[in-house]
């Protein structure tokens, strides 16, 4: 083998097993596209309590579908719920169904809570029983014993003679406004009465497999509840719905941004080169770059996430460009060139412009957002492969001019060489002078944003749905709650009892409508032990509310000593281990974080919280000890505002590094490879500022990405051997058009951070393109 | 009488209209007022608890129940809330907003004002018997919950309902006697009117 076969084999080996093994990805299912909406957002690897507890907030419910069905009387409703339940029930495989209300609810609830009745109690009774005279709770029996109703019972009258266990009971009961009503969920409005349907979903909400299987039914689900009863309506929530929705849209644009990348490329070598060959050639660099950048992906990373492959996609603008310039420097070359001596002499630029655009990509690893970094990882391992393939493999598949140029193209290369050279006449500074009078103004108009919004943006029909849900539900927010800490479960408690206490106040000023906490069901043991010594003295002491009540009702001193016995709380305390084996804590036992290596955790949740609620919260933990106030939604943007700060001086730094790259090959002249992208950022900035947009990280990200890329067409143009040389223009000309088709496609998305990557290296790629002739080589 | 029937089914989250013939019998007044004397036999009581007072019973818009005596109560039932009053202080309010069942309560009750029977029967199975002038009624509960919630409940009754007797699964007994029954405008007092 040759000196120059030996990395032509190597290179044809590599690409063989990277051929395997996608067909083995793709056969044996190695590749599910995830379409995991918080995949963009930031891990937080670094507090496992914390990570534990959003997961439980927000992921325990990934599996979880809520189907409301309502209709203006409560028949009716039943009826559409009922239709839309059968519809479900017949793919049990991939629907489970939650048992109906069942008949148990009560007793159950009595088993377990009877047994402590006295130490339950509201705090509005604590601190009555500490304030008001005997007189005030044995006019409440009184009242009570009379009363033919007194809202809803639990057990006997001589359980309960001061009605507070049921005070407490329904507390409970209030924590959450869905009603168990002729075996069914009941939750209404003032216009509408819903059944509530609870579904567990079997297959993985974020597998796409599973979401097309699942979509289809629950929409002939609606279907049925519609024809059942033509007033119904039904409202849908569940991470599953909104996957599916991110997953079609991402497939949708994944096809878009592809597709009319590879036909836009297709088209301009045709009328470039007017020839097949080079064609095919540009093809095959991509594509091994795709295969490569499958493959390590998929070894690196669990799963690829379906917005990395859209975001992908507009890779095959920028894998082309080391092709392009090759086949260019191929067709302008003297033929007697020998295609292996023509890449000794255009190595150095390859090079440099594979680090600098791989430097551009890094951009995208350094911020803590896994999608992003997955993007990253995607996307220079996919130029990699593709430069490799050009380095290798072309000199070889190349070996004789491919094509010929077109004479506009050449006309236009020719023209282009004339364009002035920067700071070599008045014209060019004219030129730059209106450049930094439209970069003042367009820089005036900028401001910041940094919106979780840009990660997730749902459509309408889909939030409308949750929003309701959550009034009618009135569920607790996901996205802020307290997390608490504490070496035992006792000291936990007894710190959300502290933290209650500050939130009392927030839930009058209507701040909040509630919270939800373990300790709202099990007291902490020193909360029971102090409430059983205060009802013993205000009600069972020997002049207390009972002795009183029996003078009044002609009982006698065995009696009160009967009823007193019966009425005294068990000296063993309600453990909260002993509250979540039982049936009622179901719908709580997320809260209870449970045992972890430094010590317990819980989460205390909040409902009803709107927007002037948040600041008053995020401080009502001051000074609490184990006390956490976590915000994910500020939390998220204050991240997104962070890196977008900090990016910003990697950016300037990059520029920085890029210029010493290129120092060693054109020194101090290096400025005018880096010159034009410089302009064309700050050019993009001022564009985006005049169009209103709010600059986010992502348009900082793609500024990297566009140093990354635009310095390539810079250096090109440093390279060129002659002063009219039309292929370097045609080079640049034909990736920037590339590359601009790529962004421009992903301009498009829906998904706002992608569609902020695209805007601005679609902009930013056509400035770079049209200034990038004034900077050449003199 | 019919009114009492919604008392019944207003207070205990049931209600009850036997057949077609009893609900031809009862007069269907918008407004309805009168007195009651009740006594509930407790377990672990040795004497029954007795009260008396008045009630009002208003199509569309709820249902009043004063104890006048042994000391005054009063608990005013309407759509949107269950409200209990020991003398002038509030010493209950459940809101529909928050406590969906008063709604259902109130559901229950509207239903039969508007002669809804079926909603009715779905609650309760229906037993009786008609002679002449007057009839017999026996509800039982259909569901477990409600028969641990309320228990069995017998009604007897002419044009209006004469004794309610409700027997709860715990034991305790509760009777109504009505009495002195007034329709009409008149029928209400003014600080009657007043709270609604």
């Amino acid at each position: 083998m040759t000196r120059r076969g030996l990395p032509v084999f190597l290179w044809t080996v590599i690409v063989g097993s990277l051929l395997a093994h996608n067909v083995y990805l793709w056969v044996s299912g190695g590749i599910h596209p995830d379409t995991d909406i918080l995949a963009l957002l930031p891990a937080e690897r670094r507090d496992p309590a914390l990570e534990q507890a959003s997961v439980k907030m927000v992921g325990a419910a990934e599996q979880r579908l809520i189907a409301l069905i309502g209709a203006p009387d409560w028949a009716e409703a039943r009826r559409a719920a009922d239709a839309y339940r059968e519809v479900l029930a017949r793919h049990g495989d991939l629907f489970q169904l939650t048992d109906q209300a069942g008949e148990r609810m009560e007793s159950d609830f009595l088993a377990l809570f009877g047994r402590y009745r006295q130490v339950l109690l509201t705090t509005a009774d604590e601190a009555a029983l500490h304030n008001r005279p005997a007189q005030f709770w044995i006019d409440t029996a009184l009242a009570k014993l009379s009363s033919p109703f007194s809202g809803p019972q639990l057990g006997a009258w001589q359980d309960d003679p001061f009605g507070l266990f049921r005070s407490w009971a329904q507390a409970r009961a209030q924590e959450t406004p869905v009603r168990p009503r002729d075996g069914r969920l009941f939750v209404s409005d003032t216009r509408r009465a819903y059944v509530v349907i609870p579904i567990n979903l079997r297959a993985p909400a974020f597998s796409v497999g599973g979401q097309q299987l699942a979509l289809p039914i629950l929409e002939r689900a609606r279907q049925a509840a519609q024809s059942a009863v033509p007033r119904a309506n039904v409202l849908e929530a569940g991470v599953v719905l909104h996957a599916a929705f991110a997953g079609a849209q991402a497939q949708r644009e994944l096809s878009i941004i592809g597709i009319g990348s590879l036909s836009g490329i297709v088209l301009l070598m045709g009328l470039a080169f007017r020839s097949i060959k080079p064609i095919g050639l540009i093809l095959l660099s991509i594509a091994v770059g795709c295969l490569g950048a499958l493959s390590v992906s998929s070894l690196v990373f669990e799963k690829i996430h379906l917005i990395t492959l859209v975001f992908g996609a507009s890779l095959i603008g920028v894998a082309q460009d080391y092709g392009i310039y090759f086949l260019c420097q191929r067709l302008s070359a003297n033929s007697e060139i020998d295609s292996w001596q023509l890449l000794r002499r255009v190595l150095p630029a390859l090079i440099l412009a594979l680090v600098t655009t791989v430097i551009g990509y890094t951009g995208l690893a350094l911020t803590p957002f896994p999608g992003l970094r997955q993007m990253a990882v995607f996307s220079v391992t996919g130029l990699i492969f593709g430069w490799l393939t050009v380095a290798l493999w072309f000199p070889t598949l190349a070996r004789e001019r491919a094509g010929k140029p077109l004479p506009l193209a050449e006309r236009r290369a020719a023209a282009s060489m004339r364009w002035p050279l920067i700071c070599r006449n008045r014209a060019t500074y004219s030129a730059l002078a209106a450049l930094a009078i439209f970069a003042a103004i367009g820089w005036s108009y900028l401001s910041a944003q940094d919106d979780i919004r840009s990660l997730h943006n749902p459509p309408k029909k889909l939030l409308d749905d949750q929003i309701k849900i959550s009034e009618l539900l009135d569920l607790p927010t996901p996205a802020q709650f307290f997390l608490l800490r504490g070496a035992t479960p006792e000291i936990l408690l007894e710190r959300e009892e502290t933290l209650k206490t500050r939130l009392d106040p927030l839930v009058e000023r209507k701040l909040l409508t509630g919270y939800h906490a373990i300790s709202n069901w099990v007291p902490s043991a020193h909360r029971q032990t102090s409430r059983r010594r205060l009802v013993e003295k205000a009600l069972l002491s020997d002049d207390g509310a009972l002795a009183v009540l029996a003078q009044q009702i002609g009982e006698d001193r065995h009696w009160v000593a009967a009823l007193g016995a019966r009425l005294l709380a068990p000296a063993e305390p309600l453990t909260v281990d002993e509250f979540l084996k039982a049936p009622a804590s179901e719908p709580w036992r997320h809260l209870w974080l449970g045992k972890s290596a430094d010590g317990y955790a819980s989460v205390v949740a909040l409902s009803g919280l709107g927007k002037a609620g948040l600041a008053a919260l995020s401080q009502a933990a001051d000074g609490l000890q184990g006390v956490q106030w976590v915000d994910k939604v500020g939390e998220i943007s204050s991240v997104l505002a962070k890196y977008r700060y900090a990016m910003s001086w990697v950016l300037l730094l990059s520029y920085l590094a890029v210029f010493g790259l290129l120092y060693p090959r054109y020194g101090f002249a290096g400025w005018r490879a880096l010159g034009p992208t410089a302009l064309a950022s700050i050019a993009t900035l001022a564009i985006l500022g005049i169009m209103g947009k709010g600059i986010e990280l992502f348009h900082i990200l793609a500024l990297m990405l566009l140093l990354g890329i635009g310095v390539d067409y810079g250096i090109f143009f440093q390279e060129q051997g002659r002063a009219d040389d039309g292929a370097t223009w045609l080079s640049v000309a034909l990736s920037a058009l590339s590359t601009l088709l790529s962004f421009g496609l992903l301009a498009l998305s829906k998904t706002p951070a992608l569609q902020a990557f695209g805007l601005t290296m679609a902009l930013g790629i056509i400035t770079v393109c049209l200034i990038v002739p004034f900077f050449r080589k003199q | 009488m019919r009114s009492c029937v919604w008392i019944i089914a207003a207070l205990a989250l049931l209600g009850a209209v036997p057949a077609a013939k009893i609900q031809s019998m009862i007069a269907k007044p918008t407004v309805l007022c009168g007195r009651f004397d009740q006594t509930k036999q407790l377990v672990g009581l040795k004497k029954p608890v007795k009260s008396r007072g008045r009630f009002c019973v208003l199509a569309e818009k709820g249902v009043l129940w004063r104890s006048e005596w042994p000391f005054a109560n009063t608990i005013k039932l309407t759509r949107d809330e269950i409200v209990q009053l020991q003398g002038e202080r509030v010493a209950m309010r459940l809101e529909a907003k928050k406590e969906p069942t008063v709604r259902m309560i109130n559901s229950v009750l509207f239903a039969l004002l508007a002669g809804d029977l079926d909603q009715l029967e779905k609650l309760f199975e229906i037993d009786g018997d008609v002679n002449h002038q007057s009839w017999h009624v026996t509800l039982k509960p259909r569901t477990a919950a409600l028969a641990r919630a309320i228990g069995a409940i017998t009604l007897d009754g002419a044009e209006y309902v004469k004794n309610i007797a409700i027997n709860e699964s715990s034991g305790d007994r509760t009777s109504i006697v009505f009495s002195a029954i007034q329709t009409g405008e008149g029928a209400m007092t003014v600080d009657e009117a007043a709270l609604f």
